[in-house]
């Protein structure tokens, strides 16, 4: 009967086999979460895919997040095993100026789509994508619209009516 | 493309106006373009509970060849705006358009969204503007009702001399 990892374990394995290339390790909501460099990021991937203790061969999702220009881009990546019925998710940092980072889509399908959702979001260039091309925005679509320094037009008219985050809440008489 | 066109002789009677203006707003075969949450409201109003076949409107035509009452319900997207222009302009004159809740009328909650049509006027003429989150049946019953008041008033012929046409 296969079991789950911990993130212990997982950390203690990932950290055996790739070294100084996991660059952090984090335990958020109980999954194990490595931030790894961008050149092993592949080989980690393919390692958890293909290691029979860890046989993470479902890709739930890729996504982007952007931390603005001092922290960058950070490329999400979550892998889950069906088998053992535990989580891994992948982190690759990236800065503003050359947003560039590997694709995973030749190891893991379902991230074809996820990657080039966060091409078009974030202007995130994947490397060896078979398919680089936009698809959700519409064709003549401009900018990258997730990123926090795209402008939105309606708001540049009329300011946001609530609360902004990170402003201080006025008090109510 | 429809069968009443400005050539139509249609003599200027009252009673041929009113006969046909009656059969007009009580037989509305309706388009449903479902797009989100309000689908649904149009939807349960097509249904037993609300039934707005009472009305005289028709669930739901099979194309939009054979509508004359278009339902936009719910959020167009900048990518979906072709689609709607192009079932509009495949519903035959004359055709009327009910901008069914807040997105449709206007952007709705995704006013400053970078991907949402701020209005399906924008694209197809509108007649009746329903508004709400979604609407209830109850509202989207009340537009139809206004609808059939202003067929009820229509002169197809002064329709067709004030220029009446799609924006393109």
């Amino acid at each position: 009967m296969a079991t789950a990892l911990s993130p212990e374990d997982v950390e203690s394995r990932l950290r055996a086999r790739f070294g100084n290339d996991i660059l952090a390790f984090e335990v958020q909501h109980g999954h194990p979460v490595a931030t790894v460099s961008t050149e092993r990021y592949r080989d980690v991937c393919r390692f958890l895919r293909d290691e029979p203790e860890f046989d993470c061969v479902y890709c739930d999702f890729t996504a982007g997040v952007d931390f603005g220009p001092e922290r960058g881009f950070e490329v999400v990546t979550h892998l889950y095993s069906l088998t053992h019925r535990h989580n891994v998710r992948i982190k690759v940092q990236l800065t503003h100026e050359d947003p560039t980072c590997p694709t995973v889509s030749d190891l893991f399908p379902t991230s074809d789509w996820h990657e080039r959702e966060t091409r078009e979001m974030f202007g995130i260039r994947f490397e060896g994508h078979p398919k680089p091309v936009k698809l959700l925005l519409s064709e003549p679509f401009e900018g990258q619209p997730l990123r926090k320094d795209f402008p939105l037009m309606s708001r540049e008219a009329k300011p946001w009516p609530g609360l902004v985050e990170g402003e201080p809440e006025e008090d109510e008489e | 493309m429809g069968l009443i066109t400005e050539k139509t002789a249609l003599p200027k009677i009252q009673p041929v106006k009113f006969l046909l203006n009656w059969g007009r707003r009580y037989s509305l075969w309706v388009m449903n373009f479902g797009l989100a949450c309000c689908a649904i409201e149009l939807i349960a109003t097509s249904t037993s509970k609300h039934d707005f076949i009472r009305l005289g409107v028709i669930p739901f035509a099979h194309g939009p060849r054979q509508a004359d009452l278009l339902v936009v319900a719910g959020t167009l997207t900048d990518k979906m705006a072709p689609a709607l222009k192009r079932v509009y302009d495949q519903i035959p004159d004359p055709k009327y358009v009910i901008s069914f809740g807040s997105c449709s009328n206007c952007g709705g909650p995704y006013w400053d969204s970078y991907s949402v049509t701020k209005g399906v006027d924008q694209i197809v003429p509108v007649d009746v503007y329903v508004p709400g989150c979604p609407p209830r049946p109850e509202a989207l019953l009340h537009g139809i009702v206004k609808l059939q008041e202003k067929i009820k008033d229509e002169d197809i012929q002064e329709k067709w001399a004030s220029g009446h046409s799609a924006i393109s």
